[in-house]
């Protein structure tokens, strides 16, 4: 097989499994984490750490020596100006035009809303960055993301910490098929290293996630496991996954068999 | 007689804990407890420096305390903290090793605070029945996989069980009926933490330790460096939390915001968790009908006023606990720093002349009595029980009797 590497915004990668920075027991546990996980990419969140004063310094320095791409990502963002804000930021502290875009809409679900994300995206993308939205699975909003410029998606499977996998495989299957040429990430919802694997099978590009690890009560076996299910799954789309089908075809010739015992089903 | 080797990893060089407390060991080979009236320094007067000098006072030495900021009102996390023992909240999100040294911590409290109020006459609040943790029903996944979490880092031990709400209203009677259910951990307590400090602080001055207030310092082998010149002990002892960061690589600080309300209206036995998916929050109840509510955890060094959005967060949790504390009184929000290091555990380095314990984080009250105990075995000999967890047993080829 050819190489296979993940492409975004021009940029090559070996890893299609991105993962989150927070929550974890500790910051070394973290560092651990991304290590098993063999990730190219880490994304952070800074909203609450007093960028403006850089106030996060020690902890951003520990995971910078984790030697990954930083994502750095507007959680906790509400409309597109608070975003937009953060993003500034990001790219003065941590030098890089990418930014993972954040703009919830429910304060409950930290389900992304459409609109502010479409407006903040357009902004960004007009001042230079590389814009990757954390988007719903929403056809029509995924086009407008991509009309405003981004080259990368990056819809959920579930909302953010659930756990609850791909919840809606149609709308995921549609995206896929329609947006054919665009990188597509699954961020966020998923709960177990199946249903990342599974998301790859789809033939997603690769898969985001946090909560998942960082809450695990051995997060660096979980880190493992996704990495190797991610994996599965990637060489198991390239592979190409046959049909599923009623009619049960033995892998084993039936030679021998008289043809009056093979019974239409 | 006992003797503690440490052997400091990378220097080659075998310092034994007689070294410790500099030369003039002489006929005590090595056992310190006799070595009474040596000049030891202490660096920081929150919770560790405070609770270290007024133990090593007790055992006759003479201790002079250095504090950047004021004694009377500290800057220490340990004054803005709620005080809370809880070895089997804590451990969930850390390690068993926190629970042994938390349940360690548990026998040694009750112990320490009956020898203070008896040589101070000061009686701390101090209450070992147990804590309340609840959910509401559209999170109760969190309670459950709490509890999956306590069996799993605790096999067999118990000391947790669940209660329905009718329970939980037995125990707690003004916990909103919106609970139905909910566990109550056993074995934690919570301390009335700043008359602690306060009485600590009265009782080192009494035994005639030597306090220095507003006066920031630098420490190094048997020396601090004050503003006003380099002062020579025997030991230095540094416990200054965040205030050694320059010296320490990978200490860092940890932002934490609480809110104190008085209210009349509501009354609670124990300390109440409320678990939510994207935080935890307590209320831990303190004498004249004062709550704490804490804490956010925020990983920035930034020491400015409590945020807005940390105080929805924190009034939000008060509320849902009972609407009733909607009318309480506002009394103090606070941020502070906890000290931590990157595998947040706590831990004791030896050098020649100086002691170092830092990364106490958010377990302060939790671990306190037990980093303390064995900073005074290092000096004055005893058990090193938890040597392993505090990095002592990484700095050489273990501490060991001799």
């Amino acid at each position: 097989m050819q190489e296979d590497k993940l492409t975004l915004y021009g940029e090559q990668f070996n890893s299609r499994f991105l993962l989150g920075t927070a929550l974890y027991p500790s910051p070394r546990s973290m560092r651990d984490a991304v290590a098993a996980a063999g990730c190219d990419i880490v994304t952070l969140g800074l909203r609450r750490q007093n960028p403006a004063d850089k106030d996060g310094e020690a902890i951003w320095d520990y995971i910078r020596q984790s030697g990954c791409k930083l994502l750095p990502n507007t959680a906790g963002c509400t409309s597109a100006k608070e975003a937009v804000t953060l993003a500034q930021m990001s790219r003065e502290i941590f030098d890089t035009a990418w930014i993972k875009l954040e703009v919830i809409g429910d304060e409950y679900n930290l389900q992304p809303d459409p609109f502010g994300l479409v407006e903040a995206a357009a902004t960004l993308i007009q001042q230079g960055f590389k814009v990757l939205p954390y988007c719903t699975d929403d056809l029509i909003l995924c086009r407008r993301l991509l009309d405003a410029g981004c080259q990368v998606l990056m819809p959920w499977g579930a909302p953010i910490g659930t756990g609850q996998g791909l919840l809606n495989r149609y709308n995921l299957h549609t995206l896929r098929t329609r947006l054919a040429d665009t990188p597509l990430i699954i961020d966020a919802g998923l709960g177990a290293p199946s249903q990342a694997a599974e998301a790859m099978e789809m033939g997603f590009d690769a898969v985001l996630l946090n909560t998942a690890v960082a809450k695990a009560r051995d997060p660096v076996s979980m880190a493992a496991a996704f990495a190797t299910a991610i994996e599965a799954g990637r060489q198991a789309f390239r592979a190409g996954l046959m049909h599923k089908r009623q009619t049960a075809s033995p892998s084993t010739p039936t030679v021998g068999q008289p043809f009056w015992h093979q019974k239409k089903p | 007689m006992t003797l503690f080797l440490i052997r400091l990893s990378g220097k080659h060089t075998e310092v034994s804990i007689n070294h410790v407390l500099s030369t003039d060991t002489s006929g005590v080979a090595g056992c310190l407890m006799t070595t009474s009236n040596r000049p030891i320094a202490i660096a920081g007067a929150g919770l560790l420096g405070r609770l270290l000098a007024w133990q090593l006072l007790r055992g006759g030495h003479a201790v002079t305390l250095f504090e950047a900021g004021s004694l009377q009102q500290p800057a220490a996390a340990a004054h803005t903290a709620a005080g809370m023992v809880a070895p089997l909240s804590e451990a969930v999100d850390s390690e068993a090793a926190i629970y042994d040294m938390g349940m360690a911590s548990l026998q040694l409290w009750p112990q320490w605070l009956q020898a203070l109020q008896r040589e101070s006459g000061e009686n701390i609040a101090y209450q070992h029945n147990g804590s309340l943790i609840v959910a509401h029903p559209q999170d109760s996944a969190e309670l459950l996989q709490f509890h999956s979490d306590l069996q799993h880092m605790l096999p067999g031990r118990g000391g947790f069980q669940w209660l329905d709400d009718r329970a939980i209203g037995a125990c707690e009677p003004d916990i909103g009926a919106q609970f139905q259910q909910g566990l109550l951990l056993e074995h934690e307590a919570h301390i009335d933490n700043r008359h602690l400090l306060q009485a600590l602080l009265g009782e080192i001055r009494r035994l005639g330790g030597d306090c220095r207030e507003h006066c920031t310092v630098r420490t190094s082998a048997h020396a601090v460096d004050t503003p006003g010149g380099r002062e020579r002990f025997d030991l230095v002892i540094d416990c200054r939390g965040v205030g050694a960061k320059s010296q320490w690589p990978g200490l860092r600080g940890i932002r934490g915001e609480v809110l104190c309300v008085q209210t009349a209206e509501v009354t609670l036995q124990r300390p109440v968790r409320l678990m939510h998916p994207r935080y935890q929050l307590y209320v831990v109840p303190k004498p004249g009908r004062h709550f704490v509510i804490g804490a956010t955890q925020i990983e920035s060094e930034d020491r400015g006023a409590v945020t807005l959005q940390s105080s929805l967060e924190l009034g939000s949790a008060l509320y849902t606990i009972n609407p009733a504390f909607a009318e309480a009184r506002i009394v103090e929000m606070s941020a502070n720093l906890r000290p931590a290091l990157m595998d947040n555990l706590p831990k004791i380095e030896v050098r020649e002349g100086l002691l170092l314990a830092n990364g106490l984080y958010r377990h302060g009250y939790l671990l306190a009595p037990v980093v303390v105990s064995h900073l005074l075995a290092l000096i004055d000999g005893g058990e090193l029980a938890f040597a392993a967890t505090l990095g002592l047993a990484q700095q050489g080829e273990n501490c060991r009797a001799g």
